[in-house]
């Protein structure tokens, strides 16, 4: 299975540094939190504590799960600049591996939201004029990610084909 | 007193030249037919004595009229100035149009990006000789300009030169000749929507329903007869409606099709802006050897034009692979070799140096067709079910249409042969400056051959990567 989903000949997988796993660990704890404050306060309001203490329970085990998985997820993205395509690999549950044509890039754009900034990463997201794939390479350092835009938006002219 | 000039030995006077009806439409600023004034005032006072009228009659009767001349005058004073502001023009290769009175845009379209050409008549239009011309690009929808109530003569020349701006020729090029293609007889029309399942089910279902009104006289039967006849004239009443009278011929400028019973149609997709296309054949028109071929061109996305996608809506199978031969030349969609998959009944996918081919469908079998240089992205999946049994699904990516093809649960390191030897001849077939804009600057017409050139890049060393046969 692994062969399946290897590198390209001519390009070895580039992994993204661990400030992408922190940023969803610190997303989807801060979301766990919310929901299980949240129900922890109603329930108590209700006069159930012990069903607060268990969706508690609940919502503690679930926050352990996305920490760990978070790890996997960051572990498991990777992109690889071949000569004509770039290649993009990722998933936890649903592995995919997405090969971009950089003839076909329509936009290449980098984003940053307020988290995203704090710990110095950002996305690099391609758009070709298909709307089916999700092509982004997410959690890179500010400065790789505008070098790597720029690189692309360099290449998707000079491989340019039109529609 | 001068004598008059050719009696001085001048050459005769010319006459003067007779007005044209219709003048060349490369130069100058045209309008939307005066016609179209009446029109937007009457609707709108139509629009207002319809929902306003019921609660004004309460007033009396004398309110209605004076509030309806009122909205007529109101109307009239912004049609006329939105009518006379509202131009448009060639200019070079570039359409410029003028629109709006409070909002005044004005668009400049490079017409080497228009992606097709409709011009459409609706029914009232029809009577007064106007149509509507549409233009495509790409970019989803809101990026259609279209042209309302322009004389007939007027909106087809137009269509011409807008072509052959694109084309890359002067604008005063004659049109394009063209050669016919396939006339859809009626009856094989109203065969062919008739001979299927769905239609079939639901007029069975309604005549039960009619008989057991009539037997038990029980009127509350009939309820259910009106979701039955809402379907019938949607998927049998409108495509029969639709697709009346349809020809369909080849020209350099592309394919065109002309069809329509109440609202007539002209469609010109140009050479090389179709990126995908299926072929669909419903279990019971396979017995008729009949097919439906639809296309996914980009800028008809979106519901707006949703089934304006059919390229052919019946035609024989034969015709069918020929247009397909016809919209990606030098290929031969019947000759790729297919993998039929083992795994999951009736699906099938192979590729050739030009085309992917997949076929799925156990009753209802879609064939789709992606010419390799048109392949936006490719995809190699697999969730976790997939992965216990070491399978893996490759997608390939067009623009958002009908068609999507992939080759579903593959062996796993079969599916990613495939994935490399696409990747491979997507490289080659997509070679640079073989856009397709100014189609008629380069000889890529019918018949003639494209010089392939290969540019390579760094790595020539390429492992000619085939998936098995």
């Amino acid at each position: 299975m692994d062969d399946a989903f290897a590198a390209p000949a001519d390009a070895p997988w580039q992994r993204l540094p661990t400030a992408l796993a922190w940023y969803r660990r610190l997303v989807t704890g801060a979301a766990c939190l919310a929901v299980g404050g949240g129900g922890v306060l109603l329930l108590l309001l209700w006069g159930q504590p012990l069903l607060a203490g268990v969706w508690a329970g609940l919502l503690l085990v679930t926050a352990v799960v996305l920490w760990f998985l978070a790890g996997r997820f960051q572990r498991s993205w990777g992109y690889a600049e071949a000569s004509a395509e770039l290649y993009l690999t990722y998933g936890v549950l649903v592995r995919q591996l997405v090969v971009v044509p950089y003839g076909r890039m329509q936009v290449v754009d980098v984003t940053a939201d307020l988290l995203e900034q704090a710990l110095g990463i950002a996305t690099v997201r391609v758009r070709t004029a298909a709307s089916t794939a999700d092509t982004r390479v997410v959690g890179l350092p500010l400065a790789d990610a505008v070098q790597l835009r720029d690189r692309l938006a360099a290449r998707s002219e000079s491989f340019s084909t039109g529609l | 007193m001068l004598p008059p000039p050719h009696a001085r030995g001048g050459p005769p006077p010319m006459p003067p030249p007779r007005p044209q009806q219709v003048a060349d439409v490369t130069t100058g600023v045209f309008r939307a037919h005066w016609l179209i004034i009446p029109f937007q005032v009457i609707a709108v006072t139509l629009v207002f004595v319809a929902l306003v009228g019921p609660i004004l009659t309460q007033f009396g009767f004398a309110w209605v009229l004076v509030l309806a001349v009122a909205v007529v005058f109101g109307s009239l004073a912004y049609a006329l100035p939105a009518w006379w502001y509202g131009s448009f023009g060639l200019r070079e290769d570039h359409l410029v149009v003028h629109s709006g009175l409070l909002m005044r845009s004005s668009r400049e379209i490079p017409l080497s990006r228009l992606q097709a050409v409709d011009v459409v008549q609706p029914l009232l239009m029809q009577v007064f000789g106007l149509a509507e011309l549409r233009i495509e690009l790409a970019g989803g929808d809101g990026s259609a300009i279209r042209l309302r109530c322009l004389r007939r003569k007027v909106a087809e020349r137009l269509r011409v030169a807008v072509l052959a701006h694109a084309a890359g020729l002067p604008g005063r090029s004659p049109e394009a000749p063209e050669w016919p293609f396939y006339r859809l007889p009626f009856l094989l029309l109203l065969g062919a929507l008739t001979f299927r399942v769905p239609v079939l089910l639901s007029f069975i279902l309604l005549l039960l329903l009619v008989t057991a009104f009539l037997v038990f006289l029980e009127p509350g039967v009939l309820g259910g007869a009106v979701p039955l006849l809402l379907g019938l004239l949607r998927y049998y009443w409108g495509p029969l409606a639709r697709y009346t009278d349809f020809y369909a011929s080849l020209s350099s400028d592309g394919l065109r099709l002309r069809y329509g019973m109440f609202q007539r149609r002209m469609q010109t997709v140009p050479p090389g802006r179709v990126q995908a296309v299926r072929v669909v054949e419903p279990l019971l028109w396979r017995a008729l050897g009949v097919a439906r071929v639809e296309a996914t061109v980009a800028g008809y996305a979106g519901a707006r034009q949703g089934d304006s996608t059919d390229l052919l809506p019946v035609a024989p199978l034969g015709r069918a692979y020929s247009l397909v031969n016809e919209l990606f030349p030098e290929s031969e969609a019947a000759m790729v070799p297919l993998v039929v998959n083992r795994a999951l009944l009736s699906t099938a996918a192979g590729t050739d140096e030009r085309l992917f081919v997949s076929v799925r469908g156990l009753f209802c079998r879609v064939t789709e067709i992606v010419p390799v240089e048109r392949m936006q992205t490719l995809r190699l999946s697999a969730g976790p079910i997939a992965r216990i049994r070491g399978r893996v699904t490759v997608d390939v990516d067009t623009p958002p249409g009908p068609v999507a093809a992939r080759a579903p649960a593959r062996e796993a390191v079969q599916g990613r042969r495939f994935l490399d030897a696409l990747v491979e001849y997507g490289r080659r077939a997509r070679v640079p400056s073989a856009g397709t804009e100014r189609w008629a600057t380069r000889a890529t017409m019918h018949g003639e051959s494209v010089t392939k050139r290969y540019e390579g890049e760094e790595s020539e060393d390429l492992k000619g990567d085939t998936p098995e046969r």
